[in-house]
């Protein structure tokens, strides 16, 4: 038991440590919770506003990528849920290039 | 009165399309200012009413949601040929009372109250009493041919030895009696003229072998004055077992990054307020309901503690949780499918592997890595038992636990992936529990441990409508070299009942696959799964939502078909409210015995014999025709 739980903190902590390392350049990132979602009449984006957990500051994101979007139309992400975002800015629009509920359990 | 209410109503149309319609532009604007400021001092008091009653409402951190079932079960199953062995040890122990033999009655009184439990085995030590004096006071002290046999002729000895071979499980008690112990005992009891009869007869190597086989005939083999009795092949049945289940889950975020989950669980039988209908000795895991199964086996109707667990979320601003409680531990991935649930997401485990109510606590961490979408990984530990304090002048059992790593490296509706690596230590020969066909049971004596491995593959194509997953586990036993005397003397899948053998590693193996096709155009959903466990496959998955046993955790077959109708109503309660019809067809097709047992040798079924002792029945093929009313809100 004493041998095998520092070997299963290994197991569990390097791909954690060696994955959580790195973070894109340039990316802005935040964890909130979602406002409103509005979702494009041709389904190919939506736009979202999460209200920051840390400022109570609304930031309107644009959400385009069909593993997102999927989750918008069957309800897996929904208003009210915690989310972890990251975007690009890209003139006066937020790109958002991750975009997932909270984990945790 | 007529006109009193056209002119009420005319009254009200006057007052609604003033309000409805701009108002007329006034003659003097001077007041518009005023006016726009006191509007705009409206709007910012209503905003801040809004958000003070949006902070005070249940609604913005507490969500309430739960599900209720009804179903119906028709089970049927072909029990092979044995013997009980309960019935063998209350033979024994009943011939013995009824020989009034002082010393005999006096050690069972002083180990337990067998006037009240004759029918019971497992109170405190009777079944090391049972192996260690008993049986072989019962086998050597009934003998009594030991003259004839001093003056058997030699071709008679022969055919003899012929007519009472034994068989293995006979052959394998008889080599657990003949310890020299055993045989001082029965010596010592023997009168000296006995003792020389008997000492002449060993030293004749055929006739010893048919002392000893007539020995172990007189004891086992099923004749007249046997306490073995052998039952044939049986059938049984249950045609219409109802059961109603009900839950409400909680989940509170009092504060930012904290979230509080419950499930409080209550599942009963129809006319029953008990596990009786549902219990019995065919499977361990079916025996009684015990800790790890609470609210997953039918019991009564108590609203139980399912779950109840806290998790802190985002620490240092990290995708890194930690959670404790009682955990989401049943019901894991790909069991969804079947179950017309919601994926588990990142707290669940591999329904191959575990399926059991664990109290215990978890770290993970999802970081974002842009080729493996929703990785994340995490460590388990879990009790499985906790045995209280430790005394000195005790042979203390140890708490039985579990720890396991989760690695999961994609986990998206198309496709998810995830590897498991669980370790199961102090493993007991029986959980708590009461009242069962065995009396009371409790952890005994620690057996071992268990390794257990898994990987699993998990697609689901949202627009076409299919589901598909394979998994695969192994599970390792490391038996130490302890037994359960309340098991005879059987040990980590080692051993047959009163015959223990050495304690060796063991590896089985499990494969589980399953598919499933919704028409989303009707709410009709059609699957379908198989699973194979090897002999000495064995899981942790008591709680799993079968009736008979766990079938993930069976070694041989389970074939299972299904049809889902979902009635389509509107969600009213939440996104995921639904109603749904399920009914379904399970076929268990056993190849060795022992399925989510981890307490003996697994045997192959086609090769027992009728007089082979057996705690458990074993069951060859067991089938399950169910149908089920859910609604989820």
């Amino acid at each position: 038991m004493t041998r095998l739980i520092p070997a299963a903190l290994v197991l569990f902590l390097l791909p954690a440590l060696i994955l959580t390392a790195g973070p894109a350049a340039a990316t802005e990132k935040m964890v909130g919770v979602v406002y409103k979602i509005e979702l494009a009449a041709d389904g190919t984006s939506a736009d979202v506003t999460v209200l920051d957990n840390k400022t109570d500051e609304k930031i309107h994101v644009l959400v385009d990528d069909d593993l997102t979007l999927d989750k918008f139309k069957d309800h897996r992400i929904v208003i009210d849920d915690e989310v972890r975002v990251k975007y690009d800015v890209e003139g006066d629009k937020k790109h958002a290039t991750y975009f997932r509920k909270t984990a945790g359990c | 009165m007529q006109n009193r209410a056209i002119s009420t109503i005319t009254a009200l149309a006057g007052l609604l399309s003033s309000l409805a319609l701009p108002p007329a532009p006034r003659a003097a604007d001077a007041s518009a200012p005023a006016d726009t400021a006191a509007l705009a001092q409206k709007v910012e008091d209503l905003e801040h009413d809004v958000e003070r009653l949006k902070k005070k409402s249940l609604g913005s951190w507490l969500e309430v949601g739960g599900d209720y079932r009804f179903r119906v079960d028709s089970l049927r199953a072909d029990v092979a040929g044995h013997a009980d062995a309960m019935e063998f040890v209350n033979n024994m122990t009943t011939d013995l009372v009824s020989r009034q033999d002082p010393d005999e009655i006096a050690r069972f009184m002083l180990t337990q109250d067998r006037a009240a439990q004759m029918d019971k085995l497992f109170s405190y030590f009777p079944g090391a009493m049972a192996t260690n004096i008993t049986a072989p006071q019962a086998a050597f002290g009934g003998f009594s041919m030991i003259d004839a046999l001093a003056g058997m002729p030699a071709d008679q000895v022969t055919g003899m030895l012929q007519m009472t071979s034994l068989t293995s499980q006979q052959a394998a008690i008889l080599g657990s009696l003949l310890t020299p112990e055993v045989f001082g005992g029965v010596m010592a009891n023997l009168t000296p003229a006995d003792q020389a009869t008997l000492m002449s007869i060993m030293g004749d190597p055929d006739k010893a072998q048919l002392f000893q086989q007539l020995v172990a005939q007189g004891l086992l083999g099923g004749g007249e004055g046997s306490y073995a009795v052998p039952r044939g092949d049986q059938k049984v049945k249950n045609n219409t077992l109802y059961t109603n289940r009900f839950a409400i889950d909680l989940k509170a975020k009092p504060l930012q990054g904290i979230t509080v989950h419950a499930r409080l669980l209550m599942y009963k039988t129809f006319g029953s307020g008990d596990d009786q209908a549902v219990t019995g000795n065919y499977f361990a895991d079916r025996v009684g309901v015990f800790d790890g199964t609470l609210g997953h086996v039918p019991s009564s109707d108590f609203l139980s503690v399912d779950q109840a667990y806290v998790t802190w979320s985002n620490i240092a601003d990290l995708p890194v949780w930690f959670s404790v409680g009682r955990r989401p531990s049943t019901g894991g991935s790909p069991s969804h499918v079947r179950d017309n649930r919601e994926p588990p997401g990142n707290g669940g485990v591999p329904s191959l592997l575990v399926d059991y109510a664990f109290d215990g606590m978890t770290l993970g961490a999802a970081p974002d890595f842009d080729s493996l979408p929703g990785f994340y990984t995490k460590i388990c530990y879990g009790r499985g038992f906790e045995s209280g304090f430790d005394r000195d002048d005790d042979d203390n059992i140890e708490d039985t636990d579990m720890i396991g790593v989760a690695l999961v490296p994609v986990d998206i509706a198309p496709l998810r992936i995830d590897f498991q690596w669980n370790r199961g230590m102090n493993i007991f020969d029986f959980p708590v529990m009461q009242d069962t066909v065995f009396g009371d049971t409790a952890p005994s004596v620690n057996l071992g441990d268990i390794d257990w491995f898994g990987v699993g593959v998990l697609s689901h194509f949202r627009d076409a409508g299919l589901t598909g997953f394979a998994n695969y586990g192994l599970s390792i036993t490391h038996p130490n070299d302890k037994v359960s005397f309340n098991a005879g003397n059987q040990g980590l899948l080692t051993g047959d009942f009163f015959a223990p053998e050495n304690p060796e590693d063991k590896t089985g193996w499990a494969v589980y696959l399953g598919g499933r096709y919704d028409v989303k155009a009707t709410g009709t959903s059609i699957g379908a799964e198989w699973n194979h466990g090897s002999k000495n496959w064995i899981t942790f998955a008591p709680a799993a939502d079968d009736a008979w046993t766990a079938k993930l955790g069976t070694r041989g077959n389970v074939y299972e078909v299904y049809l889902i109708q979902d009635l389509n109503l509107k969600p009213m309660s939440s996104y995921f409210a639904r109603a749904f019809f399920r009914i379904g067809y399970q076929y268990y097709d056993f190849d060795y015995t022992g399925s989510n047992n981890w307490v003996g040798a697994p045997k192959k079924i086609s090769e027992l014999e009728d007089t082979d002792l057996a705690l458990l029945a074993p069951i060859e093929m067991a089938q399950n025709i169910y149908a089920s009313f859910e609604v989820h809100f």
